[in-house]
């Protein structure tokens, strides 16, 4: 299995702010890799030096077997990079745009241009400055997967997507990996990794603090349940993978285990379920859940409640 | 109008007292600013004809000249009371001052109507308890009140300067009632269009429109003018009739104008304009398609305005060098002073002093261009660019060559007019070549403080923006001030502009002008140098 992305002891700092701190990163050619963490953790960082427009402070980072500093435009022929938040000239459409960053970056396929236009319902003649933050988005995609690069590299690519484009968004990067290219799907929403990559590395502060296939961060995935029924319920505490357990006014909070899930729903059931909701944790409970007496340590401050209560 | 908003008693305009003290707070170094600029323009016109036309000879010379003469009447109003220096003040200054009027009527208009309004401010605003009406009414009465108050500062202060007091405040009414007209016209451009760029587009525009028709009007002597807003302003022909007759109908079309932009408001959603926007190209033309490509579509606008506007004063220059010709020609202290002669010379000492002023705005220009870099770079338009198979050098030679060659263009435009102009004032060919040389001479110089700002972005680039506009600050300076005011030889020498051969005054050498092309080239390799190993900056 060779590399298409291997990043290792990677240090950035801006000023008095140490953005990335010995970060970690593989990925494997033709793989979806998903690059997670929370909001100022550092994955636009990692991805800017992985393009060569930040010079980093230490730390060995090869991309496509080359320097991404020094061969930055021979690099950049093989990759398409859509930025976490897509700014355009407000004269330029958004048709023009496509085609500009598409033969700037090596060429796209019209077919493929004009099936994508149709997938995302993009109109390609409107200028940019009527576009909302979601279409700019598209542009960047579009042109991204237009192209025939063998490596993508997708900065929080769905943050201004509605749910329905979210889908189709889903359905090209599973054809794109049909394909055999590589992705590098930066998010800061685990339900997002799940549904798409095939391994995921997690970074906090500037650090990577888990890597690997989803099965092994299986104890990662933890839904939280509130539930109304009929008779109070009893006996959950008693049962494998509940956690910060509570109940209120006639309702049962707590999260589970993904290993939990199964054993749980039998059990609320027969208290005669009225009305559920779940919801995947954000990756800031987790990681309170899963590093809060490490960052207490560390003397970082936490915002949100105590874990456990 | 039957809506009612959430608090009782608030009605369409309530909250506009709110709102407007609201404005006056943002806006209170942005408006005494625009007053002062008017005043001072006026002041310093009156101060500066008082000294300059101070014999009854003089003003008939100037009258002669200037009041038959097309190009001056265009640009300036009707020939009326050129026998008086307050007539001729008049004249000079106030189509430009009305410029400044309406321009800080709409920049106020549009600042807190549709600027907010697309930044999503009025949103938030309109949320709480505003009405529907009341950014508009705030932004029309704030509006208004600065043209009433640059009225009054330009009739106290023209008074001041020594003209007569009647007549200086018919001057500063007229100038007034012009800005009222176009608060009306951005009141309803703000409507129009979803977009603060197109109001200023339009209401541009619509001022163009109006200029031309006055300066028709104004040329032929005819009723054209009267099809002009700036026409009515300017037939109070102060000093001279003093009637403020012409100022009723600005008033009245002004309140007109105001009334149509509510009744457009209330046809119209939150956020959007009555005009949509024209679709564009669904596919880009292959010119777009290279680094270079999309620096000239981003620069082609800036450049062709500076191009035409450059080319205008140029014509302007050239106009005005047969007046000058003729002042001189009559003026026997003048040709003592000068201790020449030969008016010839003097005409065209005088123009390659302009020069030396053009080739300071097209300074500016260059430099504005190079920043260009800098604001693609920090509005996170480089970033994608970059990574793609564009190297570094690539994007930002294609802006800096747009820069430089911009730049020469924009200063080729005002040599080549002032050369057509002189040759037909003096049916001599080789005028042209001469005037043409003369400006592009300036060229290398141009091109170093270029040079200059492409340094600040390679080395410094947060600190470019200002320390760039510094320099061509002191540039300005140097060049306005430095022989005038006897400042030591090394002042001078600061400025490139300075070390070119004032052609056709100077012997033509080479030596300076390769010494610049030089410093230029050294400048821009050294910033190159520095882009390329520097961090790309976003936000
Ligand atoms: N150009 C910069 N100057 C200073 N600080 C920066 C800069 N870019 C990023 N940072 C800081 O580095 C950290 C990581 O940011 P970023 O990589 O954007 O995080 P993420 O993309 O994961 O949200 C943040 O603390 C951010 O404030
Ligand atoms: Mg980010």
């Amino acid at each position: 299995m060779t590399s298409a992305i291997s990043v290792s002891k990677l240090v950035k700092t801006f000023g008095a702010t140490r953005a990335l701190d010995g970060l970690d990163l593989e990925v494997a050619t033709g793989e979806v890799h998903g690059f997670l963490g929370p909001n100022g953790s550092g994955k636009s960082t990692t991805i800017r030096v992985l393009l060569g427009l930040l010079r980093a402070d230490s730390g060995v980072v090869r991309l496509l077997d080359g320097d991404p500093w020094r061969d930055a435009v021979a690099l950049h022929r093989r990759l398409a990079y859509v930025p976490g938040d897509v700014t355009l000239w407000p004269q330029i459409t958004g048709g023009e745009a496509i085609d500009l960053f598409g033969r700037l970056q090596g060429g796209l396929d019209p077919r493929r241009r004009a099936g994508l236009l149709e997938r995302f319902d993009l109109d390609p003649r409107k200028k940019a400055r009527t576009y909302s933050k979601g279409n700019r988005q598209k542009v960047a995609l579009v042109a991204a997967l237009a192209s025939d690069a063998e490596l993508l590299m997708l900065d929080e690519p769905t943050s201004g997507l509605d749910p329905l484009m979210e889908a189709v968004f889903q359905e090209c990067i599973r054809e794109v990996r049909a394909e055999g290219r590589t992705v590098l799907l930066s998010s800061h929403i685990l339900a997002e990794a799940e549904a798409l990559c095939d391994r995921v590395s997690i970074i906090r502060h500037g650090r990577t603090v888990q890597s690997g296939s989803l099965t092994e961060l299986r104890h990662l995935q933890r839904t939280s349940v509130v539930a109304r029924t009929e008779r109070p319920v009893s006996g959950l505490e008693s049962l494998p993978g509940v956690d910060d357990l509570r109940h209120d006014d006639g309702q049962v909070y707590f999260d589970v285990d993904a290993d939990g899930l199964d054993l749980v729903l039998r059990h609320l059931t027969s208290f005669g379920v009225r009305n559920l909701t779940s919801a995947p944790p954000t990756l800031e409970a987790l990681f309170l859940r899963h590093y809060g007496n490490e960052e207490v340590d560390n003397g970082v401050s936490s915002r949100g409640k105590p874990v456990r209560s | 109008m039957s809506t009612r908003l959430v608090s009782a008693g608030s009605t369409t305009v309530g909250g506009t007292a709110a709102l407007l003290r609201f404005a006056l707070r943002r806006d209170r170094i942005r408006l005494p600013v625009w007053i002062a600029a008017g005043t001072f323009m006026v002041v310093t016109q009156s101060v500066g004809s008082q000294a300059l036309y101070d014999s009854a000879d003089d003003l008939a010379a100037y009258q002669a000249s200037v009041g038959s003469n097309a190009a001056t009447i265009a640009l300036g109003g009707p020939p009326v009371g050129l026998d008086t220096v307050a007539g001729a003040v008049a004249f000079d200054i106030s189509a430009t001052v009305m410029l400044i009027a309406a321009l800080m009527a709409m920049f106020t208009v549009a600042r807190h109507t549709r600027a907010d309004e697309e930044a999503g401010r009025t949103e938030l605003i309109r949320s709480a308890r505003v009405g529907r009406h009341a950014p508009l009414l705030a932004a029309v009465l704030l509006s208004s009140a600065a043209c009433v108050a640059i009225a009054l500062t330009i009739g106290a202060a023209t008074t001041a300067s020594g003209l007569p007091a009647l007549g200086s405040f018919v001057l500063g009414a007229s100038v007034g009632a012009c800005g009222l007209v176009f608060t009306g016209v951005a009141a309803v451009a703000v409507q129009a269009t979803g977009h603060t760029r197109s109001v200023y587009g339009l209401v541009g525009g619509l001022f163009a429109v109006a200029f031309v028709l006055r300066a028709v009007g104004d040329i032929q002597r005819s009723w054209v003018v009267w099809t002009s807003p700036i026409g009515w302003a300017q037939a109070t022909h102060p000093f001279t009739d003093d009637s403020m007759l012409p100022l009723v109908l600005c008033v009245f079309v002004a309140a007109t104008l105001v009334a149509a932009g509510f009744l457009l408001l209330d046809r119209r959603d939150l956020g959007s304009g009555l005009l949509q926007p024209r679709p564009g190209r669904p596919a880009a033309p292959r010119t777009l398609l290279s680094p270079l490509g999309l620096a000239v579509r981003l620069h082609r606008g800036a450049l062709l305005a500076w191009t035409v506007g450059l080319g205008l004063l140029g014509l302007v220059y050239g106009a005005l060098a047969e007046s000058v010709e003729t002042l001189i020609g009559e003026n026997d202290q003048a040709l003592m002073i000068f201790g020449n002669p030969d008016v010839d010379q003097l005409v065209d000492a005088y123009l390659a002093t302009t020069f030396a002023v053009t080739a300071l705005l097209a300074s500016a220009y260059a430099v504005s261009a190079v920043l260009r870099v800098r604001a693609e770079e920090s509005g996170s338009r480089a970033e994608p660019v970059l990574a793609t198979a564009t190297s570094r050098a690539a994007w930002l030679g294609s802006h800096v060559a747009v820069a430089l060659l911009g730049s020469a263009l924009a200063m080729a435009a005002s040599g080549i007019t002032t050369g057509l102009v002189r040759a037909a004032q003096t049916g001599e060919a080789s005028a042209f070549g001469r005037m043409l040389a003369a400006a592009t001479a300036y060229v290398p110089a141009i091109w170093v403080v270029a040079g200059v700002a492409v340094v600040l972005v390679g080395l410094v680039p947060r600190q470019a923006q200002a320390l760039a506009w510094t320099a061509v600050g002191v540039l300005l300076l140097i060049t306005m001030f430095a022989e005038s005011f006897d400042w030591p030889q090394w002042v001078g020498d600061l400025s490139p502009i300075a070390w070119t051969p004032t052609r056709p005054l100077e012997e033509w050498t080479a030596g300076p002008l390769v010494g610049l092309l030089a410093a230029a080239a050294g400048l821009t390799a050294l910033g190159f140098a520095g882009f390329r190993r520097r961090d790309l900056i976003t936000g």
